[in-house]
């Protein structure tokens, strides 16, 4: 008998069925990974049996013996707290803020029941998960340790009562991409030493590779397809689960032909941004020091780096909509000024798209207005018609219909929000874009249908192109060359492929690594 | 440390507010005669330079000599202050801890009831007690409780403490439905976080979820809600101490403030901006407790 | 999975009149208090010398007169009507000077903005009321300097608020878009950030007449706002209390009057901070 086998269940949430017919087996030792974008259920479907989402789980969920659909307050208390331990995405939050890291160590121990640990015994448990001076983290508050910290206390927290099950929900899709190996390193490591039986959840298929014995793809609410990780991988049955496969960017793809690269556009040199710290307090941040860099026409480069690298201020900077302290930003050979002193034939030539596609749009205005908004700065000498004419076909550009015209950015999604912001950066004719992590906050699907977007406004347009992002292998779908960045500064910088095949820093093999 | 500096400028700043005024504390229904007028100036140190009396006044101060009365002219600002101040700190000091007792228990059993009638009244409630005026609600439970039910005494001080019955609940029934009302607000916040999810993964029961883990955030508003509640009940006091005939700081002030008496408003202002910062360096201790994060400013 | 939300607007804050009766009760009051001086025999001033402390509904005083005569009907709508409109008044200079001076704390930001916000911290501490009545006194107590007093104090609540928003306005991706559009500085104030904190300021602004309302009323009641003849709600519950031991409804009525109004506009007023906020 499996340690947990659940079977036919369905979720509902007042009366709604959100998810249905899902089986899912963990065995001792074992590993069952579950994939899904945003609104497949499944973090609903690990949560739910134990009572941790407002839902309520119908059908046969059994672990270790105790069929938990029937089970009592005893044998619920006895399957949540002594059978199972917990890790979360968010580490920032997951942790109480008010109690020291031992105490919130010891009542996770405390599952368990009697005796209370000796702050030895707490202190080996943290050095168990990686972290260094254990004993003088114990008084600590959480938020005096970082994100990647936080995490390995909670997987000590997790793991403190020895636990038959650990459920995983997304545990490194919060972590800087460098740190994310790490952890789901330890999570393996753990696993084999104790026999735990573990179940992974994530969004992202190329995450769980490598960790997962048994795979569960799933989609609005639905199994698509399960079976073991190695077989679904190399031979997916499934339309979807194929589509999810050629969705997820991997390094040992071949290589995609990209377009011809001609002359030099845009050159840094030096480029230096410092903020003030904040708060009365003398002293000054180094957010970017000497980055010196160039992008041909029609080139593609990726700026990479975790985050705190500063690849997002630098990228700001050359998009004129950030400060720039020292340093030198050109265009053939002339001076781009720094934000404020741009003119406008300046700003149209280099144009950005962020991160949080909802967020880069105004609320109150409609599809057809910011879209438009460049254009009527940009292009003042432009009659009302052509202007229209013209937003009609930015939006056909990206893929969108006519009828989005007149639709508000809070009823889009956010594929469709990103097109919208596309839309928007190409409407004035730029020749660079600059695009600040545009595909990390989608769902894998629709991250590489804008992906693909990018890429055929790359050859059309003949459009430049600044891939400023954590994840090497979407950026080496795009990009010719890449520039990795750590802590303000260049460490690396080089051709795609030869910087993929034979990385020098360690930040980059890192990255690598995550991807 | 901005509480000396801050301190400092509001003296001074009410100081010379006062002086720019026109009209003085000697001009009575007849004019004084002019010499009258010029010794009563010059006993009272007002024909010297504004600097000069400033400087005065505030190394006066520093010796705990807030100056004469002009109005009650037989006492010093001091003794009156001495006077006042016990009557004006226990109707404070008990009004806050009434309203933090009444409000905290309002406010967690509202959300654990979250949705419920029990919740939805005890809301709607604590809004109705926010807008309760002392100056309303003072008379009115004088006239209830105290001339038609002739349960509690009406005016002054008396013997026991039962005098302290209707001015201690008419000062806090507005501050505890705030504080009913942040704290609900806060829980409702918390327990959606994740560390709450967290401590139910670990089975504990839901009271110790809420005690142990949920509490301490949630009163984080609060904390920031202490400052302003201080000195919204100082006011208050000025109204309640009128209302049923307590000789406190507060009555002292409105009838300096009536007569330009120019000393003892100095004297009182200074007082409680001294006591309004005292309390919100308290406030901040608290905050510190509360949220760890708070400590390294 | 994610919900997707309605764009905020005054319709949308929840549609039909029934939800929204604190206002309506607002509303027909203040409407009460502008109509009734024309239809009543009697001004708020004049004095009835054959019913002194008549009780109510006699004669032509439906609620009685006071203690030398004055029609107690005539005298709520007049307070009323002085209460409403200071409080519109101080609500609109806090509802300025709030938003200028939040507005460009916000939007400088670094240490411009820490000074401002300390200077707004500062005036928090302080017992601002005594500040009001210190200003009173020393300039005389007139009704315009009641409300600018009062506008004047209460704009902090407003500053803080709208430099909150304008400082995480100022970080979403939507107003960096419109610089590299090459909106001009101005332009994307007026059109991008303004209209994003309208509603906030809206409601705060609700919530700031209540707040109004309290501050002159305890003036007035202190003695120390609005002055005879003119009348207030305040000046009515001092009266009224004077007397309570003989009419008492010439403390309930106005008393209860005044508490309507505060817990109609506060309850108002928090509704739309929360869909705002």
């Amino acid at each position: 008998m499996s340690l947990y086998e659940i079977r036919d269940m369905a979720i509902e949430i007042d009366g709604k069925r959100l998810v249905e017919g899902v089986n899912i087996t963990v065995e001792a030792g074992k590993c069952t990974a579950i994939i899904g974008a945003s609104g497949s259920g499944k973090s609903l479907s690990c949560l739910t049996p134990f009572g941790l989402t407002p839902g309520e789980a119908l059908g046969s969920i059994k672990l270790d013996g105790i069929e938990l659909t029937r089970a009592d307050a005893h044998q619920m208390h006895k399957a949540r707290s002594q059978l199972t331990g917990f890790v979360f995405q968010q580490p920032l939050t997951a942790l109480t803020p008010h109690l020291t890291i031992g105490a919130q160590l010891q009542e996770a121990a405390a599952q368990a029941g009697p005796p209370r640990l000796s702050r030895h015994e707490l202190a080996q448990k943290l050095e168990r998960v990686g972290l260094l001076r254990a004993d003088e983290r114990l008084d600590q508050f959480p938020h005096r340790l970082s994100g990647g910290e936080r995490q390995r206390v909670m997987i000590a927290a997790a793991i403190a009562h020895r636990p038959k099950l650990l459920v995983a929900d997304e545990p490194t899709s919060a972590l800087d991409a460098s740190l994310r190996g790490e952890i789901m390193a330890l999570l393996d490591e753990l696993r084999a030493e104790q026999g735990l039986a573990m179940l992974l959840v994530s969004h992202d298929l190329a995450s769980v590779e490598g960790h997962s014995d048994d795979l569960i793809v799933m989609d609005q609410g639905w199994v698509v397809e399960s079976g073991s990780t190695a077989d679904i991988i190399s031979n997916p049955q499934q339309d979807y689960t194929r589509r999810l496969m050629a969705a997820t960017p991997r390094l040992t793809e071949p290589a995609p032909a990209l377009p011809l690269v001609g002359e030099r556009l845009m050159e840094t040199e030096a480029v230096t941004v410092t903020f003030p710290r904040p708060g009365w307090r003398r002293g000054k941040i180094d957010a970017v020091v000497d980055a010196s860099l160039n992008v041909a026409e029609g080139e593609a480069v990726a700026i990479v780096g975790g985050s705190g690298s500063g690849k997002s201020t630098l990228g700001r900077a050359i998009a004129g909509i950030g400060p720039l302290t020292s340093g030198t930003i050109s265009w053939q050979g002339d001076i781009l000024p720094e934000r404020r002193a741009r003119s406008l034939s300046m700003r149209r030539l280099i144009q950005p798209v962020f991160q949080d596609p909802v967020a880069s749009l105004d609320p109150q205005w409609k599809v057809c207005d910011i879209v438009a908004e460049p254009l009527k700065n940009l292009r003042p000498d432009l009659l009302r018609a052509d202007r229209d004419r013209i937003v009609e076909n930015a939006l056909n550009d990206v893929e969108l219909s006519a009828a989005y015209l007149e639709r508000f950015p809070t009823s889009l999604s956010g594929g469709q929000a990103q097109r919208v912001a596309i839309a928007r950066a190409i409407i004035a004719n730029p020749q660079l874009l600059v695009l600040d992590e545009a595909t990390s906050a989608l769902d894998p699907l629709v991250g590489s249908s804008i992906l693909n977007l990018l890429a055929k406004l790359q050859q059309s347009n003949r459009l430049s192109i600044l891939f400023i992002t954590h994840d090497i292998a979407s950026a080496r779908r795009l990009c010719h060359r890449i520039v990795v960045l750590d802590e303000g500064r260049i460490v690396e910088m080089g051709d795609m492929a030869a910087v993929i095949d034979n990385p020098n820093a360690d930040t980059t093999k890192r990255l690598i690594a995550a991807s | 440390m901005t509480a000396i500096p801050t301190l400092l400028v509001i003296i001074l700043a009410s100081f010379f507010l006062m002086r720019l005024a026109p009209g003085g504390p000697f001009d009575g229904e007849r004019p004084l005669p002019p010499e009258t007028q010029a010794a009563l100036q010059t006993a009272y140190g007002l024909d010297k330079p504004l600097w000069e009396q400033a400087w005065l006044y505030i190394s006066r101060l520093v010796q705990g000599d807030f100056g004469p009365s002009l109005v009650y002219r037989d006492f010093t600002v001091s003794e009156l202050v001495a006077q006042g101040l016990p009557i004006s700190l226990t109707l404070g000091g008990l009004a806050i801890i009434l309203a933090l007792l009444i409000g905290i228990s309002a406010g967690l059993f509202a959300a654990v009831r979250a949705g419920q009638a029990a919740d939805k009244t005890i809301m709607m409630l604590a809004t109705v007690a926010t807008a309760l005026p002392t100056f309303v609600t003072g008379p009115a439970l004088a006239l209830l409780l105290g001339l038609w039910l002739g349960w509690l005494p009406v005016s002054g001080t008396g013997e026991g403490w039962s005098w302290l019955i209707m001015p201690v609940v008419a000062l806090a029934l507005p501050v505890s439905g705030a504080i009913a009302k942040l704290t609900r607000a806060g829980l409702a916040t918390v327990l959606k976080q994740d560390h709450i999810r967290t401590a139910r993964a670990r089975g504990l029961p839901e009271t110790k979820i809420l005690f142990k883990h949920g509490l301490r955030p949630a009163l984080v508003p609060v904390a920031s809600y202490l400052g302003p509640a201080a000195a919204g009940l100082l006011t208050g006091a000025v109204v309640v101490e009128t209302v049923f005939g307590l000789p406190g700081l507060g009555r002292y002030f409105v009838q300096g403030a009536l007569n330009r008496d120019y000393p003892l408003v100095l004297g009182v202002v200074t007082l409680y901006a001294a006591l309004i910062i005292l309390f919100n360096l308290f406030a901040d201790l608290i905050y510190g407790w509360l949220d760890p994060r708070m400590r390294e400013g | 999975m994610s919900g997707q939300k309605h764009h905020p607007s005054l319709s949308g804050a929840g549609r039909g009149y029934r939800k929204h009766w604190p206002l309506w009760v607002v509303l027909v009051l203040i409407a009460l208090a502008l109509i009734l001086p024309a239809l009543l025999p009697w001004t708020y001033d004049q004095i009835d010398w054959d019913a002194v402390r008549a009780p109510a509904f006699s004669g032509s005083h439906i609620l009685g007169t006071d203690e030398i005569g004055r029609d107690r009907l005539a005298r709520l709508a007049a307070g009323t009507r002085v209460t409403v409109m200071v409080a519109i008044a101080a609500a609109l200079v806090s509802l300025v000077v709030g938003i200028a001076w939040g507005a460009t704390a916000g939007w400088v930001g670094g240490k411009v903005d820490e000074a401002m916000m300390r200077f707004v911290d500062a005036l928090y501490a302080l017992p601002f009321m005594f500040i009001v009545i210190l200003l009173m006194v020393i300039f005389g107590r007139s009704i315009l300097l009641v409300f600018v007093g009062i506008g004047l104090v209460e704009w902090l609540t407003m500053a803080r608020v709208v430099r909150g928003q304008v400082m995480a306005l100022k970080q979403r991706p939507f107003i960096l878009a419109a610089e590299a559009a090459g909106t001009p500085p101005l332009a994307i104030i007026l059109k991008h950030v303004l209209p994003n904190i309208a509603g906030v300021a809206l409601a705060y602004l609700m919530l700031t007449v209540p707040q109004v309302v309290m501050v002159e009323s305890f003036l007035s009641f202190l003695g120390l706002g609005v002055q005879e003849p003119l009348t207030s709600l305040g000046i009515l519950v001092k009266e009224g209390a004077d007397y309570m031991d003989m009419t008492p409804l010439g403390l309930l009525l106005p008393g209860g009057l005044l508490v309507l109004l505060l817990v109609c506009l506060t309850i108002e007023g928090e509704r739309l901070r929360d869909i705002y906020s």
